[in-house]
């Protein structure tokens, strides 16, 4: 499986805002121990397509010159469970600022317009040409955005 | 990709505490993109860990009967910037538990050293379970129960 858990961007707000898509198929490896007959998407894995969306965030804000990592979940509630055939709508906003300075996000995650995920997290920004190929990145994203209308 | 974030159970003490380990070796599959010039474990995968252990300590402090799922997490510091090539620890301890709701604290600890800790995970329980399925699937994650002494698991309970 590839670690891509975002297959969408719908919306963004560069420095404040992001709203994507991350559909669940019966085909994800994880549904066959989350869990054994009962394929449920599991919680950590919406936490990481919230982390993921974030980012994406950092890196449009920056010209694809920082990418994300989560570091601390200040809380993270699960309202109900994602399963295979959903299509969960990824929204994750700028909510304030921690000790440090450093942006703290609220992340939502719904189906159907339920809420099923809410959390609130903070982290780092790495250079993103430490991690991945900005060119490869930039097409990734090409790719997430293709119904934005291009700059 | 196998979704589970422990390789066995060296230490079990029922209604109190849980020690697993955990290896992350560069075939894991999060890898695949995770990311490209660097391969880095993600923080939420120590999460998934802390919080599987302790969902089975609180599933087996209470014999199987009911099954335990993640509702809440508060309180987590994670480090999103560790390459493969180490095996964690895993303690969690339970700090309180009823028949509708059970939680507990967790952390993970490389060489001696925290990589991840969380201050709060909450489970709702579940009674729509088949207990003696769950106590085979629990044989089978943790190397625990069973007669033979396999040679995989030094720290057998």
């Amino acid at each position: 499986m590839r670690y891509l858990l975002v297959d969408h961007i719908t919306g963004i707000d560069p420095d404040k805002s992001i709203r994507g898509i991350k559909n669940v198929a019966m085909t994800e490896d994880f549904l066959e121990f989350h869990f054994p007959r009962n394929p449920i998407m599991p919680g950590v894995m919406l936490l990481e397509s919230l982390a993921q969306m974030t980012g994406w965030l950092s890196a449009v804000s920056s010209d694809f010159d920082r990418w994300f990592v989560i570091g601390n979940v200040l809380q993270c509630k699960y309202y109900g469970f994602a399963y295979p055939g959903d299509q969960v709508e990824l929204e994750v906003t700028v909510s304030g600022e921690d000790d440090q300075g450093s942006p703290i996000y609220l992340g939502m995650a719904k189906v159907g317009g339920r809420k099923k995920v809410v959390a609130e997290f903070s982290g780092q920004t790495l250079p993103l040409s430490d991690l991945d190929e900005v060119e490869d990145k930039r097409r990734e994203y090409q790719v997430l955005t293709r119904s934005l209308p291009r700059r | 990709m196998r979704f589970l974030y422990y390789d066995r159970v060296d230490r079990l003490t029922k209604g109190e505490s849980i020690v697993g380990i955990k290896s992350f070796p560069l075939s894991e599959e999060f890898f695949r993109g995770h990311h490209r010039k660097v391969a880095l474990v993600p923080g939420v995968i120590f999460i998934e860990a802390m919080a599987q252990l302790l969902g089975w300590l609180t599933i087996y402090s209470y014999d199987f009967k009911f099954t335990a799922v993640m509702s809440l997490i508060e309180g987590v510091k994670v480090t999103s910037t560790l390459r493969p090539g180490f095996t964690a620890e895993i303690q969690a301890e339970l700090i309180s538990a009823n028949r509708r709701d059970s939680y507990g604290c967790a952390r993970c600890l490389v060489d001696g050293q925290e990589v991840a800790s969380v201050d709060r995970i909450l489970y709702a329980h579940s009674r729509q379970v088949d207990p003696e399925a769950l106590k085979q699937l629990f044989s089978y994650y943790s190397g625990t129960g069973g007669d033979t002494p396999w040679l995989s698991n030094p720290g057998r309970i």
